[in-house]
Order: C-alpha cells, then structure tokens, then sequence
C-alpha cells in the first residue's frame, strides 16, 4: 500500500464540500497501537497510515455516531461520512445498507485491498509491546516488524490473524474509490475451530461453552464493537420484559452469549471485532461462524456481499430447509 | 387507575367432547382458587345461547371485567364470545380463550393427566388475560366498485354478477379479446353445449354492460390498499390502432404485407393470422390489434412503400403513434381469475408431441372439430402425402396430471370428460374410425357426466386401462405402446392420429397476480384459498377472491359456480359501503424502532411501511402498521431484534406472564 497515495486520495476526500469527515487508522499512543482518525480537515490525512496493525473495523462508527437533539430550526448535517475499509469492513457496510442503517448516499466508501492483518496477541507473544514507536509491515511474503529502527522478518503464517487464514473476501466488496490493486486472494483455511466444536457430542458442546461463557464479565465490549449491532435500544437492556437477567452467572452469561450471537445469524460479516475486544478471550468467532456456516451450508447465504439483497433474517422461501425443526 | 381484574371462568363441556377426557368440575373448583378469580362455571355447550346468556348474566352481576371462556380454538368460537361481552358491555378483546378441547382434550386419553393439563392453561390464562387492554375497532368506507383480473368465463360471469348487482366493474383482459379458453371449446361436455353459442352472449353483455368497464389487451400494474380501498393502476397496452374508429371490417389483415403468416394463437397455432388480427371472428371488443413482434413497420420501422393496412383502413384507424396507456381507479374489492394453461406435452418426450404432427393435444382437438376452426370441422391429418382422414384414432388420459414425474400430481377433473366428448365427436365425423382411449381411471363424477361416458362407450369406442409408455412411428401409422392392465397383455396399436388428453396448469405468468396481491400457493402451485371447505372463494388477503381455474382445474358449470360465488363475496363489502377493521393488530414502538425494514420484508400481507420522522430535528426512518392490512399474524415481531413490533393483545409483556404460568419458565 502506497501511504502518500492513501494520504493524498483522504485529503482531496476530506476536503470535498459534501464530506463531513473522514474515518480512516493513524498511530496510536504507544508502541504497535493504532487508533481510529477522524479527519475533519485535509491538513489531517497526513497521519492517516494502513498497516497489517490496522484490524479495527471502522464502519461501526457509521452507526454509533449519536444524533443529538437539535436546536429548533437548526438543520441537520446531511454530509457524507468517508470510511477507509478493507475487505471484511466492506462487508459490512454492504450489510448495513442492506439493513438501512445508513444510506448509500451518506457515505463514501474507501476500499483498501488488504493482505492479512497480524494477530495482536501472537504477536506481543513473540514482540512484546513496547513504550517506543514500532511498527508492522507487509513484505512480499510475510510482516516486518520495525523496532528501535531494527526491521525483523517474520513468516506470514507466524502473525496471521485467524479471521485472516479464514478470509475469503480481502478485496472490498462495494467501494467508490479504491486505493491500489486488488490483491491475489489466497485459499482460506479450514474452519477447524467450528469443526472441533462441531464434532463434539452434545454433552461435549455444552462443557466446551459452559466454559467459555463462565468467564464472561459481561462488559458487551462485543455488543459495543459490532457493526451490526446497532439498535438504540438493545433488548438486552430492557427491564420489561427482561430476557437476560443482569446479574453475572453462568446461566445469563449463556442466554445474553446466544441471543447476540442469534441476532447477528445471517448477518455477521466476520471481521472477528467482537473476538479482538474481548477481555476474557471468549472465543466468539467461532460461535459466530458457526451460524454462519449455518446459514451457508443450508441457505445457500452469505450476508454483507451485495448492498441490494434481501436480509437473510427477514426472507422466507417455501422450500427453506427444515429439517432441524423438530 | 388501574382496575383490579375481576376474571369469570366459563368451562365448557362442549357435549361430552370435553368433559369426556377433562374432569371440568375440578376444573371448575381449581379455577375459582387462581387470582382474581371471582366465578367459575362449567356448562354442556357455552357457545350455545343459555351459555352465552350465562356469562352475560355475570358481567353484570359480579361486575366482572375480565372473561375466559374454556373450551375450543379460538378460531372457532372466539367471535362468538367477544360479540356476547360486548353485548354485556366489556370491551370485546377483554377475553381470553383457553383452548382445552384441540389442545387438550382431543389429543390426550388419561383423564388425570388431561384434567392437569386443563388447569395449567387456564392458570396461564389467568396470567395472561389481566394484562389485556381494551382496543377499539375501527370501520373505514368501502369503494363500492371491483375489479376482475381475467375476462374467461370465470371474470366474465363474476363482472356480469357484480354489475347487474349494480356496482361498477372494471374487468381486465391480458389479450385483445374476452372469452378465454372457453371460447377455443368446440362443443361442451354433457349436453354438447355449443361452447361458442353459449359464452358469446355473454362476451357481449359484459362488453355493452353500462356498469362493466372492459379494459382489454391491458395489464394490472399495481395494486396498493386494502379492503374496501385498493388503488389499481392498469397499462392498456398500445393495439396501434384508434379504439374508437376502428369498425372491426378487417380488410386491414386482408391486405396486411405479411398477411396470414403467422400462428393465430386461438386456433392453437394451426390456423394463421396476419401481423394485424382479431383474434377469432367473434372477439370482443371487434377492434383490430397490431402484433408488435410482427408487424414489420413496427419492428423493421419499414413496410414496403408505407404500411398497407394504413392505406386500406376506411376509418383511419391505424396509428403507429399509439403507447401505451394507463389508468388509474379505487375498488373495493378485487376477483381474481386468470385461468390456467393447458400442460405442455413436450414435458412427456415419450409422447412424441415435439416429433410427429399427427400427436396433437386436446385443446387442439377443440379447434380442429370446430367448425369455425382452421379446417372448418374436418379432422384430417397429414399422411406424408396427402390429407386424408383418419381411420385409427388413440386417446391417451391423464397427459401430464396425476404424473409425479412432471410434478403435477393432482387430477385436472376436465380430461375424462373432454376425452370422452371428443371421441363422441369425432364418432360423429367418422362413423367407421376405430377410436381407443386409454385411460388410468375414468372419473365421470359431474351432473349427467357417468350418463355420457355409458353413451360413449356405447358408441363403439374402446377404453383400455393402462398408461401408454411410449409413441412411436412404423411406417406410416403411429404405433402406442401400452400395458392393457385388465387381461396383463402387452400392446402395440397402430393408429394414424394420437389425442393427448392434456391436464391443467396454473398459469405461467400467476407469479405477477402472486405479487401484486401477495397471495399464497398451495402445494399444486395453484392459488391457495382462505379455507379449503368453509372460505374456498376467499384469500389470506381480505378483500380478494379466487373465481376459476386458477384455484385448481374445474369444469365450466364448477367454475361459473365458483365465479358466482366470489361475486357474491366481493359484493358484501360492496354493498355494505363499509368494512370493519380487527383491532388485533401490530403496533410500532418508534421510539426504540432502528428502521432496519425486516418487518416491511417479512410480512406476508404487505402491511408494513417504512415511514421518515422527525426526531429532534433529525430525519429518521421507523416502520409504520398499516391496521387495515394487518392481520396480526406476528411474523414481523419474531423478525424484530429489537423488540419494537408487537401485535397488540400478544404483546411480550402480555404472553411471556402466560408462558411462565405454564410453569416452562421460571
């Protein structure tokens, strides 16, 4: 990726009249870290950067933004929103035009073509995070690591992210302006982390998930990350009725742990945010494809690839498969 | 001021279909220890007048402001009961039914078990009907005008019934004329009818009806509303020439450039017609259409020297300027009849319909025995040399129904007869032809209908039961290989022509009426009716009736029958010049609404909008109900992930109370 290419498309971006800011990643406080950038200004998109550090997945500050109630008479700001996206970002922003969260004609969409992005912990495991500076980037066959102004090599398949072994999509998927050549897709892994669970008895399953959800703080740093979680109004917040009680335990664990991960059936984009977040290392992507190859296998159905599709969640077709109904 | 709930508990015995299996006097006694509770009664038939009169009498007594009527599905009886508690002055949706006879009674033996199980629904109830609120139905006018879709028999004789009702009538025809399949019939079956002489009289009323309004060669484009208020926009599409000049002489298809060069879709494709046509000599309206595919001034924009037909034309009818049109109208309730397609036989390859001229279908039996048909009445096939008539004729039956092979495992009802009728003709025509029918079963269930077939078959024709599995050609003849299944004897005819007694299809081009009513199919793929014995004119769509074929095959005199009753239908919130609108329907919380639209998606009746509101000063976009469409059914509150879409009376904070009393939950 060619930064001052990246920097000069966001400046003329940022500059337009009709273009309220612009959401792409710049360094961060400290060592590998990177924070997102609001650039409201084109003198901003100098810090912009696009790196294999650069997981966070932009879009949900499409629909977090809050609309504060207006003066009377004062006119809301109509302005586009400009994000930066890779390929599974891109997802989702195709997903949340197909669900109305926000207008085609309220964004432009930035497409960064992207070769994998580094996994955060594996790669403080090897290089711990440091106070200096430092930096990832990509080679022709791997990530350079750039500490104390020392380059170090290291094997693609050594810091891959997960959701990246699993990508099929690194190519933005709707864009209106993209920055450099798509990128070779590569063959994504076998989901072998679905599969194990899968291949579990039942009694297996439930010791596998009593497990993970136990540890749950119930933070909904997941919930909050999402893209696609966005109604104002979250149920899991409601008193009446209350369907997930708020006291911590293994019991609501599960029932808010599976009502999130239902309400995002047909509709997770896989950018792995809710995985990333969580501080007690749930392993949510799995549970998330799961459903997701759920609804593969048995709908013929991928959410977040084409803006115009109907939502898988509210399509009904008379030969739908139902076997597993009991 | 939240009043406390004073519940009356009405446990029916319904004769012994109840009290058989549910011990209803303990019943009674447990109900009248539940919260709230103030009277509790069993009685043999509470639907029945004392039985209503019974709870009346209490409402008023205890003062009772909350009713559960224990006893069938509320798809029974639950109009019964809001009606008698209105009738005390509750409102009607303060009422609860629990359902102890479908859902308990008649589906378990131990009375112990069946007993216990009685009780915990109505506990439920209990939990459930105190949360209820009173709702409020609304009445809204009626257009007192309807539309057909479809001029056959089936929209012809509803437009007709409608009309002389006195209501306006808007029927819409896809093709230049009315009369439909009917029309193409030669005689029909039993009393040998001449189809023609009986359909064309009433072509004509329903075109000179001065409440019929007749948009032919048009198509519906939309359809918007509900029940008592659709709005219809229709397209007539461009015929070329001007409607109101042209005199129907046809001296313009006479001297038309391409003149008889084309398959004339009435006869089958076996007569030919010209670019300009009618499509038979009796069509109504007698009006010339321009076939836009063929006319070579309208695909080529050339036509010799100019169009021939422009230059023939006395009236100065032609008019290549011509588009298409459309119009705009309010009804109030809409019969749909778009009739069917006869099976293709090309499905079937071992018939050779695709190979050999001489397999022809039934439909173009009708044309070829007609007198006004391509051959003037006479059967003749072609020989490889000559026309000659045919000494051996085969009938096969069941061409494409009762057929899993082709996914049409219904019986098309008409093919029995129709077979039977054409052999009697064609027994007319050649006395000395050796006719054979092959046949599964001959099902002659109609009036009259066993009587002809005894008549047939005394005319010398032969029925063989078996199912032929293959045509083929020797020679000259065909030859019909075939099982006779009464005496196991291996058969191989020869005959010269071979009928295929083709079965009814919905029609291809149903998908667009599906989806501008949003109606349903049923497993045949035709329109699925409200209720197969009780509402089988009705749809899931108020306000919309089926009339015809496109229900599922029928005869004329079932589908004329059918079509009188969809009028008559149509005719009641018509007449009445209101309908009532259920209170019972889904509500927006727009307040926690995130706008997604999977409701608007999701719902089968169309009955959801997104709407754009202004939420402190910012445009924001929430789905809105529309009560008049809405049925309640539910669907969008389960698509719903915020919770904000509910059906009023089955609210979350309504139904979760019930379900916990059930004791699944804690």
């Amino acid at each position: 990726m060619d930064l001052d290419k990246l920097r000069e498309t966001a400046a003329e971006v940022a500059a337009r009249e009709d273009v309220k800011y612009l959401i792409g990643w710049k360094k961060g406080s400290y060592g590998y870290r990177v924070a997102p950038g609001f650039v409201e200004e084109a003198e901003g998109a100098a810090g912009l950067i696009f790196s294999p550090l650069c997981t966070a997945n932009l879009a949900t500050y499409l629909t977090l933004v809050e609309k504060l109630p207006l003066p009377r008479g004062q006119e809301p700001d109509k302005r586009k929103v400009a994000l930066m996206v890779k390929g599974c970002d891109s997802r989702a922003v195709a997903q949340l035009l197909v669900e109305k969260g926000i207008h085609r004609d309220e964004v432009v969409v930035i497409g960064c073509p992207c070769p994998g992005m580094v996994d955060p912990d594996l790669l403080g495991e090897k290089y711990p995070e440091t106070e200096e500076p430092a930096e990832v980037k990509w080679s022709d066959d791997g990530f350079i690591i750039v500490r104390d102004g020392e380059e170090t090599a290291v094997p693609r398949d050594e810091l891959l992210a997960e959701k990246c072994r699993l990508c099929r999509y690194p190519n933005p998927v709707i864009s209106d302006i993209m920055l450099g050549d798509p990128v070779d897709t590569w063959d994504p892994a076998e989901d072998e982390g679905v599969s194990e669970v899968e291949d579990k008895d039942v009694d297996g399953r439930w010791a596998y998930w009593q497990e993970q959800f136990s540890n749950c703080i119930r933070c909904y740093s997941c919930r909050n990350v999402c893209p696609l979680c966005y109604c104002q109004d979250c149920i899991l917040d409601r008193l009446n009725p209350t369907w997930v009680n708020r006291s911590v335990n293994f019991s609501e664990n599960t029932a808010f742990n599976i009502a999130r991960a239902f309400h995002l059936a047909g509709r997770c984009i896989e950018c792995g945010e809710c995985e990333r977040v969580c501080p007690a290392n749930i392993p949510l992507g799995k549970l998330n494809r799961k459903l997701a190859r759920e609804v593969r296998d048995k709908y013929g159905f991928e959410p977040g690839l084409d803006p115009e599709a109907e939502p898988f969640q509210a399509s009904f077709k008379p030969d739908d498969p139902e076997d597993f109904i009991l | 001021m939240i009043e406390k709930p004073k519940i009356g508990v009405y446990i029916c015995h319904c004769g012994i279909n109840i009290s058989s299996t549910v011990d209803v006097e303990t019943v009674e006694e447990y109900a009248l220890k539940l919260p709230n509770v103030e009277v509790a009664r069993t009685y043999s038939y509470m639907c029945s007048d004392p039985g209503q009169a019974l709870i009346k009498e209490d409402i008023k007594e205890h003062d009772l402001n909350r009713i559960i009527v224990a006893s069938c599905s509320p798809r029974m009886h639950e109009p019964t009961f809001r009606k008698a508690i209105q009738e005390a002055g509750l409102n009607p949706y303060f009422l609860e039914m629990a359902n102890i006879r479908e859902q308990c009674s008649w589906v378990h033996q131990d009375m112990e078990e069946a007993t216990a199980k009685a009780k915990k629904l109505i506990t439920a109830s209990v939990a459930k009907v105190r949360l209820l609120e009173a709702l409020e139905s609304t009445e809204v006018d009626a257009e007192p005008a309807a539309l057909v879709i479809g001029a056959g028999i089936a929209g012809i004789q509803a437009a007709l019934d409608i009309a002389d009702a006195g209501f306006k009538t808007y029927l819409v025809e896809k093709t230049p004329s009315v009369g439909g399949r009917m029309a193409q019939l030669d005689k029909t079956f039993p009393p040998l009818d001449c189809s023609a002489c009986i359909l064309t009289p009433k072509m004509v009323d329903c075109a000179s009806h001065p409440n019929i309004e007749l948009l032919s060669y048009s198509e519906v484009e939309e359809i918007n509303g509900y029940i008592g208020n659709f709005d219809v926009k229709v397209r007539k599409k461009a015929r070329y020439v001007d409607f109101d000049k042209c005199t129907g002489c046809g001296d313009c298809a006479t001297e038309c450039r391409v003149a008889d060069r084309f398959p004339s879709e009435f006869d089958e494709g076996m007569g030919k017609r010209s670019a300009i046509y009618l499509p038979f000599p009796q069509a109504v309206p007698a009006k010339y259409t321009i076939d836009p595919e063929h006319c070579l001034y309208l695909k080529r924009g050339k036509c010799g020297k100019g169009p021939k037909c422009q230059e023939v034309c006395g009236a100065g009818a032609i008019n290549f300027e011509q588009e298409d049109e459309f119009v705009e109208f309010k009804v109030g309730a809409i019969i749909v009849a778009p009739g069917f397609d006869p099976f293709d036989p090309s499905r079937k390859p071992e018939y050779g319909y695709d190979d050999y001229p001489n397999v022809i279908t039934g439909m173009e039996m009708e044309r070829l025995v007609s007198a006004s048909g391509p051959t003037g009445g006479k059967v003749l096939i072609n020989n490889g040399e000559e026309e000659i008539e045919p000494k051996e004729v085969a009938f096969i039956k069941c061409v494409g129904s009762r057929d899993e092979s082709v996914g049409n495992e219904y019986c098309s009802r008409v093919c029995c007869m129709y077979t039977a009728k054409q052999a009697h003709l064609i027994r007319e025509k050649l006395p000395d032809a050796k006719i054979r029918i092959y046949y599964m079963d001959v099902r002659a269930f109609g009036k009259g209908y066993e009587e002809f077939y005894d008549r047939v078959r005394r005319e010398n024709v032969r029925y063989i039961r078996g199912n032929p599995s293959e045509i083929f050609k020797r020679g000259n003849k065909l030859v019909v290989k075939v099982e006779d299944t009464l005496n196991s004897r291996p058969l191989e005819d020869e005959v010269d022509m071979v009928v295929l007694g083709v079965g009814l299809e919905p029609r291809a081009e149903m998908r667009q009426v599906m989806d501008l009513l949003r109606l349903s199919q049923s497993g045949d793929r035709f329109f699925l009716e409200a209720h197969p014995k009780l509402r089988p004119v009705d749809t899931a769509t108020d306000g919309v009736y089926l009339a015809g074929c496109c229900q599922g095959p029928k005869d004329i005199p079932d589908t004329v029958a059918q079509a009188k009753g969809a009028a008559s239908s149509a005719m009641i919130p018509l007449a009445r010049g209101k309908v009532t609108i259920d209170a019972q329907v889904a509500e927006v919380n727009e307040a926690t609404c995130r706008g997604c639209g999977f409701c608007v998606e999701i719902c089968p009746y169309s009955a959801i909008e997104m709407v754009t509101v202004n939420r402190f000063g910012h445009e924001i976009e929430v789905a809105r109900v529309n009560e008049a469409l809405c049925k309640g059914c539910g669907s969008c509150s389960a698509a719903c992930l915020s919770d904000s879409i509910q059906p009023k009376s089955f609210r979350d904070r309504q139904i979760l109370p019930q379900i916990a009393a059930l004791g699944v939950m804690k």
